[in-house]
């Protein structure tokens, strides 16, 4: 089990009021799976994910990560396991737009002290992977939508990660990229055994799924093993 | 960077121009360990007398007479304020007659430049030497002739100094300078008194002015006295206004920082997300404030020097041109210094920043987008 959680809930004070964002959720989450969560707008999906993904702390419940109850971590350890096992992929792709493709996907080994030159193959060998080798000394405002979310998943690819989180990944696309990108996921999962868990609105990828779970209101309403 | 940039032009043209004024002030105390002999209600600025009467030449002869004077040399100092009918705020020449011989009084063992000689003892031959920044701003050398005053005057020498008095001084003979400025050999305004022992200054003093009617005798310390507390409110008002300066510039820094941080939330929270340490984040910000302030201050003290010498230029009606790595304004020191301040400044500057920056979380960012 990759992930696990317990009783997991997330509340939010707006104003006078508090917003139940995650709910009492109960999810196991199998290594090299491919698991999307469907649900409309305000659900709780990209709450959950910052949860699962140890970004954000729960108001109660517990995140078992590869059977360590994360909660008893303190920031740094979380940081740290966020940075060596868990990949993240957005809708709004969030490359830094100051630094071209390849720079982009090296960051997180850069920040993993990898020396440049085996950092420079890999970004390399990590964008052929994704398709985007004629570009890989473009910014991220040249290039399309789709590349773009090619490189945000190289990158999340960079520190060969356990784990990849992806929030509405073809949320910004149009249904042909929109298509490409799941299947390149799917494939990521397949081949190189990498556990993808995917908030998405998207039939088409949700239906390309192994585990489909349904969230509504914060909870988690049903899953489907295929 | 714009901000921090004015900052500095400010800083550094007003530093570096009262820095330099207060150092010519300063310097201007050149009879060190001995007594200055003026005129009553004379306004004496370190050595010389800038306004107040004159003396009759018989004064020498009393101060030499008082116990414990080893010699008594007078002076007419005339200071210059005025150039082809402009008058300076900043005097632009110092016009010194000294008596033949006695040159060391005034300059110490300041060489003259070769080719050059002191002035003969024969008074009629109008011979002067002059300060090296005049024999450059008017391309003076030994031999040239000069005009002052409807009398003409040949240049048998340039000192060869780096002193701010001396280099804009004019040095005759005292009867040439007596005779140019009243047409007799009758009056000077001031008196060096050399005492046998420097120990003496304040003894030799008190006694000349018991002895002698109408006459002010000042030691070093008393003409420090004078100067030093209007120096020192100078320098107060210099510092204090360039606290407020580096104060705005921190300011500017902080707020541009921080909007360059709110425009970036969603960068350094994807840095955050894919589990930068915030230490890294923290000196992203940092390196950013520091190269505001470092290429902000480098503009500002390439345009506050040039300020500083528009600034000189037109108070000592010494040419633009004529200011260069030689007569610097601003000093190699007070650059560097006005450097490591910005740098200083903008550090502290990026701390609220770089927090704010670090404290960035990506589920936060979302949150407010989705």
């Amino acid at each position: 089990m990759i992930v696990k959680t317990q009783e997991l809930t997330r509340k939010y004070r707006l104003g006078p009021s508090v917003i139940v964002a995650v709910n009492k959720v109960n999810l196991e989450i199998k290594e090299a799976t491919f698991v999307s969560i469907t649900g409309p707008s305000g659900s709780g999906k990209t709450t959950l994910l910052n949860l699962i993904g140890l970004s954000d702390r729960p108001t109660s419940g517990k995140v078992f990560f590869m059977n360590e109850d994360t909660s008893l971590l303190s920031d740094r350890e979380r940081r740290e396991i966020r940075f060596r096992n868990i990949g993240f992929v957005f809708q709004t792709f969030n490359l830094l737009p100051t630094l071209t493709a390849l720079e982009n996907v090296e960051l997180p080994m850069a920040l993993a002290k990898i020396s440049i030159k085996p950092q420079r193959e890999k970004a390399i060998q990590l964008l052929e992977t994704v398709g985007l080798t004629g570009r890989l000394q473009h910014r991220p405002k040249e290039l399309s939508t789709g590349e773009m979310q090619r490189a945000a998943i190289a990158r999340a690819l960079a520190n060969d990660p356990f784990l990849i989180l992806a929030d509405e990944p073809t949320g910004e696309l149009d249904s042909e990229t929109g298509c490409e990108i799941t299947k390149l996921l799917l494939n990521l999962c397949r081949k190189h055994k990498t556990t993808i868990v995917v908030a998405t609105h998207d039939e088409r990828v949700a239906n390309a799924s192994d585990v489909k779970y349904s969230m509504r209101d914060g909870r988690i309403l049903r899953d489907v093993g295929l | 960077m714009f901000g921090v940039c004015l900052a500095t032009v400010f800083i550094v043209a007003i530093g570096a121009t009262t820095t330099n004024y207060t150092a010519v002030i300063r310097e201007m105390n050149i009879f060190s360990g001995n007594v200055v002999v003026v005129a009553e209600g004379s306004m004496v600025v370190q050595a010389f007398p800038v306004v107040g009467g004159n003396l009759p030449l018989s004064v020498v002869e009393k101060v030499q007479q008082v116990n414990g004077v080893e010699a008594a040399v007078p002076m007419l100092v005339r200071f210059n304020y005025q150039v082809k009918a402009v008058i300076q705020l900043v005097p632009t020449n110092i016009t010194i007659g000294i008596p033949h011989g006695n040159w060391s009084v005034l300059v110490g063992h300041t060489p003259l430049k070769p080719g050059g000689n002191w002035p003969s003892a024969d008074s009629d031959k109008n011979e002067a030497i002059i300060g090296p920044s005049l024999a450059q701003q008017y391309d003076l050398s030994a031999g040239s002739k000069v005009n002052m005053k409807n009398t003409n005057l040949t240049v048998v020498g340039i000192l060869d100094t780096g002193s701010a008095i001396l280099s804009r001084a004019i040095i005759l003979p005292l009867k040439l300078a007596q005779n140019i400025y009243y047409g007799h050999a009758m009056w000077i305004n001031m008196v060096v008194a050399q005492p046998e022992e420097e120990a003496m200054q304040q003894q030799i003093a008190t006694k000349i002015e018991e002895e002698i009617d109408g006459v002010e005798a000042l030691t070093t310390r008393e003409r420090n006295e004078i100067i030093e507390p209007l120096l020192q409110e100078v320098e107060t008002w210099t510092l204090g206004l360039s606290s407020v300066l580096y104060l705005l510039s921190m300011i500017l820094v902080t707020t541009v920082a921080m909007m360059n941080v709110s425009e970036r939330r969603r960068d350094f929270a994807t840095l955050d997300a894919i589990g930068t340490p915030k230490s890294t984040i923290v000196r992203i910000v940092f390196t950013e404030t520091i190269l505001i302030g470092f290429l902000g201050g480098l503009a500002g003290i390439f345009l506050g020097s040039i300020a500083a010498m528009l600034i000189a230029s037109f108070y000592t009606n010494i040419p633009l041109s004529m200011f260069s790595f030689e007569l610097n304004v601003a000093s190699p020191l007070f650059v560097v210094k006005i450097l490591a301040s910005t740098v200083a400044v903008s550090c502290v500057a990026g701390i609220i920043p770089a927090i704010t920056a670090s404290k960035s979380n990506i589920s936060e960012v979302l949150r407010s987008e989705y």
